[in-house]
């Protein structure tokens, strides 16, 4: 993978780290947007923070677990380095394919999203979409990257196109929103099913009154904007509930080393890096990232576009904060993040 | 046939709809075991202890949720088991919404609802959300588990996609661009042609995984005990100015369409 990489790791205290506490991400790919003979360099990053439930392997005294490979032949342990992929046939047949033979399987599509087509967001249907992420300028790209950013809202359009990462093909739509573009996975369509696949009934009579008694209900319970205490995440809530409990009954509290050190499965290793930090570097000085939790109701992108001065001139302007400190901080422990990573 | 997954009904106001759930999607990718590199024999996941490295008997396993680095506290299975929310089939919806206010960001997994005995009130459902325009939000418990989700209808069916909590999604605000950045309106002039001309309507099924069906093909080869030749890397264009890219890009589009 190529080494364009930033890496910046948590560290405590500072009012920057404050705000930027919702932030930590990681950087999964770095490639080049093409779209036609403009390239952008940039890193993708997660834009979906893992869900407050996670919960760590311990034993019943608190020392920490973790997952170790063994051969079920010979019984003993193994390094990731002893792993290979293989496929059984449907005659049993077992193939193995090596991790040159998977990269070498596209390798053009490994180094570059090449955006094909615009098209108006409101026709790809919710089901397509999978999981978006934030797409980070690198190198000297700032400007074409924001070029296209406000191409993109200027015309209500998004970009489709595809790429390869980590074996799998993704196609991706991107997003310009509120100045960061995202690229947003898509599914295939023969990974959508449809109602006639799905073998579900041919649309059957309706009487008029009971439509309309139903439209009835729904405009009773219509309301123009979102109610974010709806969309909380209540399991985490009674899960932080019965665990602060216990920590002040000093129940089961534990110390454990190591802890920290096992990466989410999703993170295949990759670094973890300041999402606010590294786009106020490579886009925006005053850039600005929340949990939708933290900013209110989230808006759509057209009442964005329309609020957009509005939120310039209101965001972002308490945070000269003194950075030296911590980036002092950061590269002392970047270090063994580092290594963290290559080890994974 | 597709089977149910679960059965529930919808709640809105005084008004029930009964209905069966769907999966949406269906797993297309292609699935390979783990092996021992050396021996090709499958692998086996171990728990084990990470400071000495011994096995783990399951029964000895805990749950410990992380306060901070340094500190966790165990959750012992029959505290964990309250947690679990009581068992119900309603979907209760709180309340209905235009589509614009939650973006794409939010969906995580589709699923398509079916109607459970009275067709006739599964399809007025449709049609009324279809003729109001909205979605809707909506909580359940299913296996154990609290779910949150959109209702909306799509060509005349319903749909339920499950959401992203509050706290996972990230949003941005005053991205602006350094005065060095700033693209000028010439080139927003161009791009914007550059735009216009690739652009089209969003048709999923010109969309072929290539890279999947090109894996498809050298596990077949490798099978049979052939060898595919390695596809050649494209070449790249070499990044001119910004201007002069997109004017080039441009009569490269134009030449595309004729032909």
């Amino acid at each position: 993978m190529p080494s364009r990489k930033q890496n910046r790791a948590k560290n405590g205290g500072s009012e920057a780290e404050l705000e930027s506490a919702a932030a930590p991400v990681r950087s999964l790919w770095s490639g080049t947007i093409t779209f036609g003979l403009v390239s952008i360099p940039v890193d993708l990053l997660t834009a979906v923070r893992p869900r407050q439930t996670a919960m760590k392997l311990v034993d019943t005294s608190g020392h920490a677990l973790g997952r170790q490979y063994h051969c079920s032949k010979e019984g003993k342990k193994l390094n990731n380095d002893d792993l290979v992929r293989g496929y059984e046939t449907d005659d049993g047949k077992m193939v193995v394919i090596t991790d040159e033979e998977f990269e070498s399987v596209a390798p053009e599509m490994s180094a570059d999203i090449e955006l094909r087509s615009f098209v108006p967001l409101e026709q790809i249907p919710p089901l397509y979409f999978q999981k978006p992420y934030f797409l980070a300028p690198a190198g000297k790209s700032a400007k074409a990257y924001h070029l296209l950013a406000a191409t993109m809202e200027r015309t209500g359009r998004v970009a489709i196109g595809s790429f390869v990462m980590r074996g799998h093909e993704y196609l991706v739509a991107i997003v310009s929103d509120n100045g960061v573009l995202r690229a947003d996975t898509l599914r295939y369509a023969d990974e959508v099913r449809t109602p006639e696949s799905i073998g579900l009934p041919k649309k059957a009579k309706v009487a008029a009154s009971k439509v309309s008694q139903l439209t009835k209900a729904i405009d009773e319970l219509t309301h123009k904007e979102l109610d974010i205490s709806e969309l909380e995440d209540r399991e985490a809530e009674a899960l932080k509930e019965l665990v602060e409990a216990k920590q002040k009954e000093r129940d089961d509290v534990i110390h454990p080393r190591g802890l920290e050190e096992e990466e989410p499965e999703s993170s295949g290793g990759a670094q973890i890096i300041d999402l606010m930090e590294v786009l106020r570097k490579s886009l925006s000085k005053n850039a600005v990232v929340r949990t939708a939790q933290d900013s209110g109701p989230p808006i759509s992108l057209a009442e964005r576009r329309a609020q957009k001065a509005a939120a310039q001139t209101s965001t972002g302007k308490k945070k000269a904060t003194p950075k030296r400190k911590s980036k002092a901080k950061a590269k002392a422990k970047s270090k063994t993040s580092r290594k963290r990573a290559r080890g994974a | 046939m597709a089977r149910a997954m679960w059965k529930g009904e919808l709640q809105l106001g005084k008004h029930q709809v009964a209905v069966k759930l769907y999966s949406a999607v269906e797993d297309k990718s292609i699935h390979f075991h783990m092996l021992h590199a050396k021996d090709r024999a499958p692998v086996e996941q171990h728990i084990v202890r990470k400071d000495t490295g011994k096995d783990v008997a399951k029964e000895d396993v805990r749950k410990a949720f992380a306060v901070d680095k340094g500190t966790a506290v165990i959750l012992q299975p029959d505290e964990l088991e309250k947690l679990v929310p009581p068992e119900s089939r309603d979907i209760r919806i709180c309340r209905f919404v235009p589509p614009s206010v939650l973006g794409d960001q939010w969906f995580e997994r589709p699923y398509y609802l079916g109607p459970d005995g009275n067709e006739e009130n599964y399809f007025a459902l449709a049609e009324a959300l279809e003729r109001k325009k909205v979605i809707g939000i909506a909580r359940w418990v299913m296996r154990k588990k609290r779910y949150l989700g959109a209702l909306s209808a799509l060509n005349g069916y319903l749909t339920i996609a499950t959401l992203r909590r509050a706290d996972q999604v990230l949003s941005f605000s005053g991205v602006e661009p350094a005065k060095t950045a700033s693209p000028s309106a010439n080139e927003l002039k161009l791009a914007e042609q550059l735009v216009s001309s690739i652009e089209g309507d969003f048709e999923p099924e010109l969309w072929q995984n290539e890279y999947r069906q090109r894996l498809c093909k050298l596990i077949e080869a490798k099978a049979r005990g052939e060898k595919l030749e390695r596809p050649k890397p494209r070449k790249k264009a070499a990044q001119a100015n910004l201007a002069e890219s997109l004017r080039a890009s441009i009569a490269a589009a134009k030449e595309k369409k004729v032909a």
